[in-house]
């Protein structure tokens, strides 16, 4: 417990020195509390992953029909004749050569460097049956490689009992199993890579939650500070306000709006969730301002009539800086939730294709219910939970280092 | 501090008098906490009433506008014949002022009157609702309740227990508990437990009870009862124990410190005795406006979470009106959920009023 | 007042295990309370009366270890180590023996109960079941406390003014009859007239119910006006003890002496105030020999070498001090006005 002595020494002037004192404080109490860390850890991760992750793997656009809610790790082979296959391992090994490769699966792209150096033979997709002749024409010793996906050569080599092959393509074998990158969390409905989609589908979703947590942050803070500073009727109707859209359901709100309102854009989505999300904020805000206001420095401010202007922003924000970064990182959490609830029940854009996307089609397509596919929606499902996990625990963490009595949200 | 401007003005004595004296009534009567408490409710009941009643029929693009182009669109009739389709089914007179079909409109609502369903012709949306309520209040009431009190006494552990792995052990996971969203708990049970582990059916979960069974009070309709329930009953618990864990700790950290529970142990009184009358009473007590908040939250949710376990209560219908583009249905629904979250809270609220003595009496805490 | 001991303390100390090491907030405290006396203790803050009182019920933090001594309590002839008993008769000792008013407790009773509820609880905790004795003891107690009985006891904690709290909390602390009742600085937070009140109270009920009380203050005159004996504590030792004239008119300790000339008599006029300089010691590395001798201006070498052992200078006057001769030299102008005017 500390005594009286310190606020008017220490806190009274200069919020910069106040901004270093607080870097240093958190800087000391992140670096002790281990869930605050491994949330601080988190959101770089997440920082990274926004920023670098489309350009270290581009979104997979290409569909892959062969491919379809293809399990993690999968990824093109290369197929031969059992005498070549010590020889033709590699793409640059088959020069001259004729290699086969199957339209729509993702091979054709695949050879696309090669095309000067061997002579390529594209097969049509045909409901799966220009496999068949492809792999017939292998064994006819008319091309002298295939490439082609995993999932195909798993049922006709690995499983030939199930496939019905067994006797016809005896004298093929797999070269090369690894040609191609390994789809590390396996392929989606359409054969894409769900792997690149997670790494491009976490910007828009994150941008907008930031954005609508900023918003209501920004109303929540100016109405609260205003209505505790200017207090009266203001702040008996501003405070009647928050009470009565605090008890309106959000989320039913919400979708009820979305099946009128066309939320087709992120910024109109982040506003109409920040319309509804400042309310306990702006309370708590509120409160916080009405206590400060009570201490020796903004009374003696207040004293000198400095004006509420300077009270506000050269007296109170500064000492409020950390009170509202944690309750930003809430808001942010907040509207993610609502953001990715919409998505998932398909309110909301699906225009773009993100975390909640995949979860939408992840559901309206079954993937869910497939135990094969459920990387299509495990992963959003991942992806958005450490997200939401991070935050928390780094605006706990904060909490704890900077005012354990400041809690504000549930 | 408020500038208080000095009550006197160019009005005659009398007149001040008499305003005086309504006034001293009202504060009379607003002092009282229960009196006030409901008719806080009943202006918000009052004030969701008028803004659905904006929103539906004034608002450009409303849904009667969006009904009336798709009734002309579908069916190939005039405006005039889709229109008076639209104010039958949504119950007002289209001939009439708006203030009129405002009063109209409350009156309706007075008389449970919440029009026709689209979807379902010939339906009233009310026979709908309490169809699917009771769902809702049960499956969401249950789960309320079950992670109020698991979240209550790992809480209190976790305070009596405080700075042991214990408390660290169960800080951390409620806090991790509390920041992911229900719905991704829901989804993660069904694609984990239901889908790839297969510990339960996933299909013969939907639903609020096994369709063979008739509604009867058997033990055996009972028991199937609770397993349609129980997919999105773990679900809210998962979604909200954490938080009940982190806000009983607090309040029972706080109280544990209270020279009250010092003295009651100097008095000799046993431990059981203390636990319970003074420190639990104490730290549930700021809990209960938690709870409000939290009512309001786990109903919201019960779109989301209903939808995705297609459990027929009251948000999965809300959903489904939705999708269905069923305007009354979707109005009626909206304005249930919203007064079963006022009518929550005003028991939640009278409940603390009960529990704390400090209440009744001045009026304030 | 008669000579029987009811409590019988012996070499008691108290560590608290602090982070930056242990704190000796009470070491080798001796003393006897007799029944029906007032035992007043005295010292500045941090001295270690709280520890030490807290150490009495067994009360204390749970950083805090009692790691020498005893505590033997006396009732009906039966004398028994409070440091030995289990969990089940340490609950039954507290109150039923040895009731508490702990420092600064403004809020002693739980906001959600009636007093009569606190007050019944008080009762069942310790076996006495029968309501009709309880309504009869309670009268006669809020009679005692000059407090309307119906009133009080049907009220909520919140409804009664913090004058009334304290003197309801002075009637459940004697419900039981207890033969020890402790207070901790009961009055610091009340107003002056409402102190008076509470004193005179409890004066009236120490008469009438003949418990032994142990009076802790730092306010001196308070402690003047209700103590039979006094004991002056210092860094967690009693550095001196005797009876309430022989403590405040002939104190045998340069800290006493300090402690007496740092305060505005009541009754005497003194020319100045002299505050005890220095710092208080720190008790995790307290000083060597005499704790008190970085701030005596007695202080010898011998001070700093050897600690002084309580030692009885005249009938039932402890001190522990060297040079006993010196404080009996200085102390001569400490009530000089009323030398010269009688
Ligand atoms: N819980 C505790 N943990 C550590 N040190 C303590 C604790 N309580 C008291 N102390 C220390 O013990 C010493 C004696 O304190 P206390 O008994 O409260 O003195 P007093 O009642 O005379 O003011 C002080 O130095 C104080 O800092
Ligand atoms: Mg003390």
């Amino acid at each position: 417990m500390t005594t009286q002595a310190a606020p008017l020494v220490s806190q009274q002037r200069a919020p910069l020195s106040g901004l270093w004192t607080a870097l240093r404080i958190f800087w000391l109490g992140v670096s002790r509390n281990r869930a605050g860390f491994i949330g601080f850890l988190g959101i770089v991760f997440y920082i990274i992953v926004v920023i670098f992750g489309p350009i270290v793997v581009p979104f997979d656009n290409e569909v892959k029909l062969d491919e379809i809610a293809a399990p993690p790790g999968t990824r093109i082979q290369l197929m031969t004749r059992s005498e070549n296959v010590n020889t033709y391992t590699t793409l640059e090994s088959l020069n001259g050569k004729v290699v086969g490769v199957i339209g729509n699966t993702g091979g054709p792209k695949l050879v696309e460097p090669y095309e000067d150096t061997f002579e390529v033979e594209e097969y049509r997709w045909q409901a799966g049956r220009g496999i068949d002749r492809a792999l017939e024409e292998l064994m006819d010793g008319d091309i002298d490689a295939l490439v082609i996906f995993s999932q195909t050569v798993k049922d006709y080599i690995d499983e030939p009992e199930q496939a019905g092959n067994q006797n016809l393509y005896t004298n093929l074998a797999i070269s090369n199993p690894a040609l191609g990158p390994a789809h590390l969390l396996g392929t989606d409905t359409q054969g894409r890579d769900i792997f690149s989609h997670i790494m491009n589908g976490g910007a828009s979703l994150i941008f907008t939650a930031l954005l609508a947590g900023l918003f209501s942050t920004i109303i929540a803070f100016s109405l609260g500070a205003f209505a505790a500073l200017i207090g009266g009727v203001v702040d008996r109707t501003l405070t009647a306000i928050a009470n009565f859209v605090l008890v309106i359901p959000r989320f039913p709100l919400l979708v009820v709006l979305a099946a009128f309102v066309q939320l087709n854009n992120f910024i109109l989505l982040a506003t109409l969730i920040a319309l509804l999300s400042w309310p306990s904020l702006m309370r708590a805000v509120r409160s916080q301002v009405l206590s400060l206001r009570e201490r020796d420095y903004v009374e003696a401010a207040v004293a000198l009539d400095l004006g509420r202007w300077h009270i506000m922003t050269r007296e109170i924000l500064p000492n409020m800086i950390s009170f509202v970064a944690i309750n930003l990182i809430f808001a942010v959490t907040g509207a993610m939730y609502e953001q990715v609830g919409l998505i998932f029940l398909g309110m909301a854009p699906i225009n773009d294709y993100n975390w909640g996307v995949m979860l939408y089609f992840g559901r309206s397509r079954g993937t869910l219910f497939n135990p094969d596919s459920a990387m299509m929606v495990l992963a959003p499902v991942l992806a958005i939970a450490f997200f939401q996990v991070s935050m928390v625990m780094f605006a706990r963490a904060l909490e704890e280092i900077f005012n354990p009595r400041l809690r504000s949200s549930l | 501090m408020a500038t208080r401007s000095s009550p006197v003005s160019s009005a005659s004595s009398i007149e001040i008098s008499l305003l005086d004296r309504i006034l001293d009534r009202w504060q009379k009567i607003n002092s009282n906490y229960v009196v006030r408490t409901i008719i806080q409710a009943l202006i918000t009941v009052w004030a969701v009433i008028t803004f659905t009643f904006f929103l539906i029929r004034l608002m450009p693009g409303n849904p009667i506008q969006v009904y009336v182009a798709q009734l002309m669109n579908a069916e190939s009739i005039t405006y005039e014949e889709a229109y008076g389709r639209a104010a039958a089914q949504f119950r007002f007179d289209f001939n009439a002022s708006p203030v009129e079909q405002y009063f109209d409109y409350l009156g309706n609502l007075l008389r449970l009157d919440l029009g026709d369903s689209i979807i379902s012709v010939g339906t009233p949306v009310i026979s709908q609702i309490m169809r699917f309520l009771p769902w809702t209040l049960f499956s969401a009431g249950l789960g309320l309740l079950v992670s109020f009190v698991t979240g209550f006494v790992l809480g209190m552990l976790m305070a009596y227990y405080r700075n042991s792995p214990l408390d660290h052990i169960l800080s951390f996971i409620s806090s991790l508990m509390s920041a992911v969203p229900n719905y991704i708990w829901g989804l993660m049970i069904m694609v984990v437990f239901g889908v790839q582990l297969q510990w339960f059916s996933v299909g013969d979960l939907r639903g609020t009870y096994d369709p063979r069974l008739t509604p009867a009070f058997t033990p055996e309709f009972i028991f199937d009862i609770f397993k349609h329930a129980l997919l999105p009953v773990i679900t809210y618990v998962l979604g909200t124990v954490g938080s009940w864990m982190l806000s009983t700790k607090s309040s029972t950290v706080s109280v544990l410190g209270e020279d009250y529970v010092n003295v009651a142990e100097a008095r000799g009184l046993s431990e059981r005795r203390i636990l319970t009358a003074y420190v639990g009473r104490n730290a549930a007590l700021p809990l209960f406006t938690l709870l409000a908040i939290s009512i309001g939250f786990v109903i919201g949710g019960s779109v989301l979470i209903e939808s995705l376990f297609v459990y027929n209560g009251l948000g999965n219908f809300l959903f489904q009106s939705i999708t269905g583009r069923d305007y009354t249905s979707m109005q009626g629904v909206f304005l249930f959920i919203t007064f079963s979250v006022v009518l929550s809270n005003l028991l939640a609220d009278l409940l603390y009023a009960r529990l704390d003595p400090r209440i009744r009496v001045s009026g304030e805490k | 007042m008669n000579d029987e001991i009811v409590l019988k303390v012996e070499d008691l100390s108290v560590i608290y295990n602090s982070s930056r090491g242990p704190v000796r907030a009470t070491s080798n405290v001796s003393f006897e309370l007799r029944k029906g006396e007032a035992l007043a203790l005295i010292g500045e803050s941090g001295s270690g009366k709280t520890t030490l009182s807290l150490a009495l019920i067994r009360m204390l933090a749970k950083s805090a270890e009692i790691n020498a001594g005893k505590v033997l309590y006396t009732r009906d002839g039966k004398t028994r180590n409070i440091l030995d008993m289990n969990d089940g008769e340490m609950r039954a000792f507290r109150w039923n023996d040895c009731a508490m008013v702990f420092q600064g407790a403004q809020n002693a009773f739980n906001p959600v109960l009636r007093i009569r509820d606190q007050f019944l609880d008080t009762a069942r905790a310790h076996g006495r079941n029968d309501k009709e004795w309880l309504r009869q003891r309670t009268l006669e107690l809020f009679k005692l406390v000059r407090l309307d009985p119906q009133r009080v006891f049907d009220s909520y904690p919140h409804e009664l003014s913090g004058g009334m709290r304290q003197r309801t909390l002075l009637a459940l602390g004697v419900l039981l009859d207890p033969q020890i009742v402790i207070l901790d600085e009961p009055t610091t937070a009340l107003d002056i007239l409402t102190q008076r009140a509470i004193i005179d109270v409890l004066n009236e009920m120490q008469t009438r119910l003949n418990f032994s009380i142990i009076f802790i203050s730092h306010d001196l005159a308070l402690a003047a006006e209700m103590a039979d004996r006094v004991a002056t504590m210092y860094a967690g030792e009693i550095v001196e003890i005797g009876g309430v004239n022989q403590i405040f008119y002939e104190p045998l300790h340069p800290y006493t002496l300090g402690l007496l000339r740092s305060v505005p008599k009541l009754s005497h006029g003194q020319d100045e105030l002299v505050s005890i300089t220095g710092n208080p010691p720190n008790l995790i590395d307290p000083p060597s020999g005499c704790k008190f001798h970085p701030r005596c201006q007695f202080a010898s070498e011998k001070c700093s070498r050897e600690a002084p052992p309580l030692t009885e200078y005249d009938a039932g006057h402890q001190s522990a001090c060297w040079h006993v001769d010196k404080v009996i030299e200085a102390r001569k102008d400490l009530y000089k006005k009323k030398v010269t005017e009688s």
